[in-house]
């Protein structure tokens, strides 16, 4: 049994860090959490600390906190930050606990949000260390899906593009275990999904196919996650040229796939996936885009314990 | 360590003083004195693939005249976690410790990853130990699996 008040002040770091009935929980709080206004976070601080470029994150982290009533402070850009001045993120966290009832991170080194709740006294939200975790875009994919096909368990869930750099297939594939979920790995040999995450593939016992051939993976796709090739991780930009459009999604591609595949995509999207396709009733990533309000509001009542009287 | 009967010796008691470790895993004798930092100038004999009646076949490294330290015996044993240090002093074993792995730690080593935060940071790594055979950690921080030949010592 999951209550609000198991979520009070945690840190949310991995994915890793809920068990199946609190993702559940959490994203039958977000469905309770799509339409509503109010002042439940009225008096609250939550910080931004946002070292790496975010639109989609920061913007609804900033638009849930506003819709709740509550304040954002904070940075878009590391060169605005005292980190210019060579502050260490652990001493920026502690100030920055003075200020704040949250802290919500995003950051290019790996492993950063762990090292920042080791310091912080507030709770720390990841989102988005490096090529590491992302996991309040997990419980955003987890919720599109959810909304989109009505269902969790026993989907075929076929990933394309960077696997290996792409964060939040890191942090949503590993998370699948809970739902008895098939996986499909679409991508060019260099951006294979890493070792660890296949091995923890295999450990959990999730059932795995890797192809170069996208074509023939979507036939029997439940969902097609398409992730962007992301220039910003590539060290040589002659690798990069050659990858970059390696995979495309259009409506060609989608002929051959089953009618009702939910089609999701972190955004931003550069040539991945044709205009065209925004038109398929079932291409849901601007919807996805949009649940990231409800998501992190949902969360952020929680983790500031604000979120009983809505869920009772 | 002495064995009489007629099975080998190796006079390990005769070191005035020094470090003596033993039942290292076979092969892994070599990689234990390089994560140690032991006095150019010492004495240091190496056995490899000796015969053991506990471990099939084991390696024994003796260093006269220099004794190691708990940190050390701490990287040791993250190359082989089962050995024990004798510790020698005027010819007679004054101490006996079997080395151990603790399943997470602090320190001794640095994540290899060269995105981690904590090349960034003024943090000791943190470490939790994945498989002791053969060892395996992962970092507290960015998660990743290091295996041994990967282990960098700061």
């Amino acid at each position: 049994m999951v209550s609000p008040k198991d979520f009070v002040g945690r840190d949310v770091i991995t994915v890793g860090d809920f068990r199946r009935e609190e993702l559940l929980f959490l994203l039958d709080a977000a469905a309770r959490f799509e339409d509503l206004v109010g002042p439940l976070l009225a008096g609250r601080v939550v910080a931004t600390l946002f070292y790496e470029p975010s639109t989609r994150t920061r913007l609804s982290f900033e638009s849930a906190v506003g819709r709740l009533g509550g304040r954002a402070i904070g940075f878009a850009d590391a060169g605005v930050s005292s980190q210019a001045k060579g502050e260490t993120l652990a001493d920026t966290v502690r100030v920055v606990e003075g200020y704040s009832d949250l802290i919500l991170l995003r950051h290019s080194a790996e492993g950063a949000a762990r090292l920042a709740a080791e310091f912080a006294r507030v709770p720390v939200v990841n989102c988005g260390d490096g090529a590491h975790q992302h996991p309040t875009q997990t419980l955003v994919d987890l919720y599109t899906v959810r909304r989109e096909l009505g269902r969790l368990d026993g989907l075929h869930f076929v990933f394309v593009g960077d696997l290996r750099y792409g964060r939040t297939v890191h942090s949503l594939v590993t998370t699948l275990a809970h739902f008895q979920a098939r996986v499909t790995l679409v991508s060019p040999p260099f951006l294979r999904l890493p070792a660890e995450q296949r091995a923890a593939l295999e450990t959990l016992k999730v059932p795995v196919r890797e192809t170069h051939e996208l074509a023939e993976a979507v036939r029997d796709a439940d969902v097609l996650y398409v992730t962007r090739i992301q220039r910003e991780r590539f060290a040589d930009p002659v690798e990069f040229e050659r990858v970059k459009d390696s995979y495309r999604v259009d409506n060609e591609l989608l002929s051959r796939a089953r009618p009702e595949v939910a089609i999701l995509h972190p955004l931003p999207r550069v040539n991945e996936i044709a205009p065209e396709v925004d038109a398929h009733p079932h291409a849901a990533y601007f919807r996805q885009a949009h649940y990231g309000v409800a998501v992190r509001k949902a969360l952020l009542a929680l983790l500031l314990d604000r979120a009983t009287e809505v869920l009772r | 360590m002495s064995r009489g009967g007629g099975s080998p010796t190796y006079k390990v008691s005769a070191l005035p003083r020094g470090s003596v470790l033993d039942h290292l895993r076979a092969g892994t004798a070599l990689r234990a004195l390089r994560v140690l930092r032991i006095p150019a100038d010492a004495t240091v004999t190496v056995g490899v693939n000796l015969a053991s009646p506990r471990m099939g076949k084991k390696d024994i490294v003796k260093i006269e005249g220099y004794e190691l330290s708990h940190d050390e015996a701490a990287r040791v044993a993250l190359v082989s976690p089962d050995a024990t240090l004798s510790i020698i002093r005027e010819f007679k074993v004054v101490s006996k410790s079997k080395l151990s792995l603790p399943p997470s730690f602090r320190g001794l080593l640095r994540c290899p990853n060269p995105a981690c935060i904590v090349h960034q940071e003024r943090v000791p790594g943190a470490f939790a130990v994945e498989s002791r055979d053969p060892v395996t950690v992962r970092c507290e921080y960015c998660e990743r699996s290091i295996a041994e030949e990967q282990f960098e010592f700061p």
